[in-house]
């Protein structure tokens, strides 16, 4: 059983990343700060949970995506009735700027468009700085999926801000 | 050229900075996870990893990605199982039902035929229908035959 020290030490190094992760996963925060407590309270409650592990930071992945996953399958209903986009929330931090706001925002929707497992994949590359090999381990992936799955998802984004993109590039 | 324009949407795509985490959320995160591990082993609920749960964990991974088609697939089989069922033939089989005659039975039917046969005058078999018996006769006599 980890100690109290143990836990805030794994809460102030992953908790942050794991936020971000979740948030692009379930697009609600309180699914996601539910999540994120049933991870601890595993974590708390298992002596032998982190027993073999090498990486932490993919083992916290793997438990707060399968829980994410569980989780949006238990409410399943709920998430195809979020139709409009504007309702779901953005994993990313509001922009003062409006050209940036309004690409965040795009961004934003893109990412919800995609599949939840190519959409996973693309925030540990991008947000997460993981590689695909880390990728692969944390989501028990072959790294070959997992470059194919972030190849797929580029190709989307790209594609759906291409226009933005361009005109963003011209004014810059 | 294209490789180059897809590192810089690359880049571009990870300097969006992400949300931070509430920071309420520790203290609170924190507690429920240290009250949780205050909780002796013996009083947790039971896990959930029984056989129906994972044959059901198992099932719901399967069938997740289009529920509505296995449903529906299902309620096909279903409905296809109930005219099955409805359209049954219910007359009784008279080859299933009836049971072999008895001895007695089959002994009295041949006095019975036999009599007929008698009254009618024709007692013995026709020669018609008596089964033809082939006796096949040497090759020489064959030869005989031909020859006459």
């Amino acid at each position: 059983m980890p100690g109290d020290s143990e836990l805030e030490r794994l809460y102030d190094a992953h908790a942050p990343s794991l936020f971000a992760f979740l948030l692009n996963l379930t697009r609600d925060e309180a699914d996601t700060r539910d999540v994120l407590q049933e991870v601890f309270v595993k974590i708390a409650r298992d002596e032998t949970l982190f027993r073999g592990v090498r990486g932490e930071r993919g083992f916290l992945i793997r438990l707060a995506h399968n829980a994410a996953i569980d989780l949006m399958r238990r409410r399943g209903t709920r998430e195809r009735t979020k139709v409009n986009l504007a309702e779901i929330l953005s994993p990313f931090a509001p922009a003062s700027d409006p050209d940036e706001a309004i690409f965040r925002d795009e961004l934003s929707a893109a990412l919800a468009e995609l599949p939840e497992e190519q959409r996973a994949v693309a925030h540990l590359k991008l947000w997460g700085g993981l590689t695909f090999e880390e990728i692969a381990t944390a989501l028990e992936l072959s790294p070959n999926t997992a470059a194919s799955r972030y190849r797929y998802a580029l190709d989307k984004l790209r594609g759906r801000l291409r226009p933005l993109y361009e005109e963003m590039k011209k004014a810059e | 050229m294209m490789n180059e324009e897809l590192e810089q949407f690359e880049q571009r795509l990870s300097r969006q900075p992400v949300r931070e985490i509430p920071g309420e959320w520790r203290a609170e995160i924190l507690s429920a996870a240290r009250a949780a591990q205050a909780v002796p082993a013996n009083l947790r609920p039971a896990p959930r990893d029984s056989f129906l749960s994972t044959i059901n964990h198992q099932l719901s991974t399967l069938l997740w990605p289009h529920p509505k088609a296995w449903a529906g697939l299902a309620a096909v089989w279903v409905c296809v199982g109930a005219f099955n069922l409805a359209t049954q033939d219910k007359a009784p089989r008279i080859a299933e039902k009836s049971a072999p005659p008895s001895p007695a039975v089959m002994v009295e039917l041949k006095k019975q035929q036999r009599l007929f046969a008698e009254l009618v005058g024709n007692y013995e078999t026709a020669e018609a229908d008596r089964p033809r018996v082939y006796s096949p006769k040497p090759r020489s006599e064959r030869t005989e035959c031909l020859v006459t």
